[in-house]
C-alpha cells in the first residue's frame, strides 16, 4: 500500500506540473490576442500565464535549485512545452534569403539547406522560431551562422546580405482568382566575411 | 463520519482507477512501437546528424549555441556537449563521438525492437535521444518532445514484457499486473491532456472553424505535399475537416474512456494521424503519436459490432487478461 502511495504522489506532481505547462500555454495565447476571444480576457490571461510560471518556479532567480530542478524534469519528461501546435492559428511561414556578393560585381541568391527531407522541417521550425520576438537577441548570431554555413560553400564570397521575410500565403478563394503568396522583408543584416566587420541593418 | 467514509471512498476509487490489472501486452506494443520510431528517427537524420549537431564553425546553427539556451533553463539537463566533452578528454574528436552517439542510437533503436537488454536500451534510447533534442533545440519540434516523453515512460515501465527476447532467454518473474496498469494509466492520462489542451487552442483560433488554417497548414512549405490546385476543388470539406479535427482532439478526453466509443474515437484519431504523416510529410511526429495512441487505449479495445463473438473473453483494457494473472 506504501508504495501505492509514493506511486500515486509522484502522479499527482507529474500531472500538476504538465498542467502548470499547459495553462501557462493556453494563457499566453489568449494574452497575446492570439484568439478569438474578447481582448478583455487579455489581462486575466496575463496573470494566469504569469501564476503558472510561478507554479513552474520561473519567476525565480536562475539559479533558483527548484526552478533548476523543476527544469530538468521537465525536459527529461518531454513536457516542457505545451501542445498548442498549430494552434490558434496557423501563422505565415518564414524564409532567409542570402544574397551572395562575389569580389567581381556578380550576385547570387541561396539559401540554406540541408540534405534530408526531416532535417529541413527541423530547419523550417527553426526559422519561424526566428520571428519570434523572445528570439530577437539570438537572430543576428544565428543569421550569421546560417549565412557562414552557405559561405563555406562559396568561399570566394565577399559579402553576404541575409534578408529575413515572412511568406504570406494567399486565402483560398484569392488563390483560385490568381493570386499567390508574397515575400514580405522583416529585416537583414549584411555580413562582410573577409574581413571582421559586420553591419546590420534591421528593416 | 460521513465526510471521512467518503473521503476513503474517494481515496480507494482514486487507487483502483490508478492500478487497474493489466497485461503487458500494451508494453510491447509502445516497446516495439518506440524502437520503430528510435531506428526511423535516426535513419532519417543520418546524412545530416553532423551537420546539424557540430560545434561552431562546422555545422548550420552551432551545437553550443543550442546548448547555451537549453543551460539557462537548467545545466543539469542532459546534452550532446556532455559526451563531447567526456571523448575529448579520452582524445576522441567531436566528429567520433557523434558518429558513435547516432550508432548508439540506432543500435538501441533495433535492441528495443527486438526486447533485448529492454530496461538499459531504453534508458540509453531515452538519455541519447534527449541529448540530441537538447543539443538542437532550436532546431526541434513536437516529435522530439513525444518522443522523450514516450522513451521516459517507457524506461520506467515494468519491462521485460512476454514478446521481449529478454524474457525468453533468461527467466524472469512476471511482473505485477497493477503496476503494469499504473504506467498504462499514465500513458493513457497524459495523451487526455496532449488532445484536449490541443484542441482546446484549437477551438479557440477562428481559422480552425472556417477551414483557413488546413488550406495555411497543407499549402505552407514543407508541408506542401498536395498541389494547391486539387486543394482548391475539396474547398468546401475543409471547414467540416477543420471542426472535425477540433471535436476529435477536445473530445478524445471524453468518448476514448467510453466503451461505446472508445474503438470508434481511436480509429478517427489513428487516421488524423496517418493523414497527417501523408498529407504533410510529418511521418515522425505521425508515427510516434500512432504509437503512443495504440500503446494507451489500442490493445484490447473491442470493435463494437463484434462484441458478441467476444463475449466469452476477457476485457483487456479495464479488467485484465485472466489467463495471465491466473498464470503469474
Amino acid at each position: 500500500m506504501t508504495s501505492k502511495r509514493i506511486y500515486a504522489a509522484c502522479f499527482g506532481v507529474h500531472f500538476f506540473l504538465l498542467t502548470a505547462v499547459c495553462f501557462a500555454g493556453i494563457f499566453s495565447l489568449i494574452a497575446e490576442g492570439a484568439t478569438m476571444l474578447p481582448s478583455a480576457l487579455d489581462r486575466c490571461a496575463r496573470k494566469g500565464e504569469l501564476v503558472a510560471a510561478s507554479v513552474l518556479g520561473k519567476e525565480a532567480a536562475a539559479s533558483n535549485p527548484a526552478r533548476r530542478g523543476i527544469a530538468t524534469y521537465l525536459h527529461a519528461a518531454g513536457i516542457q512545452a505545451g501542445y498548442t501546435f498549430f494552434a490558434p492559428n496557423i501563422p505565415s511561414y518564414h524564409k532567409l534569403i542570402l544574397e551572395l556578393h562575389y569580389s567581381d560585381g556578380r550576385v547570387e541568391y541561396d539559401s540554406p539547406h540541408v540534405s534530408g527531407k526531416a532535417a529541413a522541417l527541423r530547419l523550417d521550425s527553426l526559422l519561424d522560431r526566428l520571428s519570434n520576438p523572445i528570439y530577437e537577441p539570438l537572430r543576428e548570431v544565428v543569421l550569421k551562422m546560417l549565412a557562414f554555413s552557405v559561405w563555406r560553400e562559396h568561399p570566394d564570397v565577399e559579402k553576404i546580405r541575409a534578408i529575413f521575410g515572412s511568406v504570406n500565403p494567399p486565402d483560398i478563394s484569392d488563390f483560385d482568382q490568381g493570386k499567390r503568396e508574397f515575400f514580405q522583408p522583416m529585416f537583414s543584416f549584411d555580413f562582410s566575411l573577409r574581413k571582421e566587420e559586420n553591419k546590420s541593418a534591421p528593416q | 463520519m460521513i465526510r471521512l467514509r467518503s473521503a476513503s471512498g474517494g481515496w480507494k476509487g482514486l487507487i483502483e482507477f490508478l492500478f487497474p490489472p493489466e497485461t503487458d501486452r500494451w508494453l510491447s506494443v509502445l516497446r516495439i512501437g518506440l524502437g520503430l520510431q528510435v531506428v526511423v528517427y535516426t535513419l532519417f537524420l543520418r546524412s545530416d546528424w553532423h551537420y546539424l549537431f557540430a560545434g561552431t564553425g562546422k555545422g548550420l546553427v552551432s551545437r553550443e549555441l543550442g546548448e547555451a539556451i537549453t543551460s539557462f533553463d537548467s545545466p543539469l539537463i542532459p546534452k550532446l556537449g556532455w559526451l563531447v566533452a567526456l571523448g575529448g578528454q579520452a582524445g576522441i574528436s567531436e566528429e567520433t563521438v557523434l558518429t558513435v552517439a547516432w550508432a548508439c542510437l540506432l543500435c538501441a533503436g533495433c535492441f528495443l525492437l527486438l526486447g533485448l537488454f529492454c530496461r538499459p536500451t531504453a534508458i540509453i534510447a531515452w538519455f541519447v535521444h534527449l541529448c540530441a533534442a537538447e543539443s538542437g533545440g532550436l532546431l526541434a519540434y513536437g516529435a522530439d518532445n513525444f518522443m522523450t516523453t514516450g522513451l521516459f515512460y517507457l524506461m520506467l515501465s515494468p519491462l521485460p514484457d512476454r514478446y521481449a527476447l529478454d524474457h525468453r532467454l533468461v527467466k524472469i518473474k512476471p511482473k505485477d499486473p497493477q503496476l503494469l496498469g499504473f504506467w498504462r494509466r499514465v500513458l493513457q492520462v497524459h495523451l487526455c491532456f496532449v488532445y484536449f489542451v490541443g484542441g482546446l487552442a484549437k477551438c479557440l483560433g477562428n481559422g480552425w472553424w472556417n477551414g483557413s488554417n488546413l488550406w495555411r497548414s497543407l499549402i505552407r512549405p514543407p508541408f506542401n505535399l498536395i498541389s494547391p490546385d486539387i486543394l482548391v476543388r475539396f474547398e468546401y470539406a475543409l471547414p467540416v475537416l477543420g471542426i472535425s479535427i477540433c471535436l476529435l482532439e477536445v473530445g478524445y478526453v471524453f468518448f476514448i474512456w467510453m466503451k461505446k466509443t472508445r474503438f470508434v474515437w481511436l480509429v478517427c484519431i489513428l487516421a488524423m494521424h496517418i493523414a497527417i504523416g501523408l498529407t504533410m510529410g510529418m511521418y515522425l511526429f505521425a508515427l510516434v503519436m500512432i504509437v503512443l495512441n495504440l500503446a494507451a487505449f489500442g490493445v484490447g479495445s473491442k470493435v463494437p459490432f463484434l462484441r458478441h463473438y467476444q463475449r466469452e473473453t476477457t476485457d483487456y483494457t479495464d479488467g485484465t487478461d485472466k489467463e495471465m494473472i491466473h498464470g503469474s
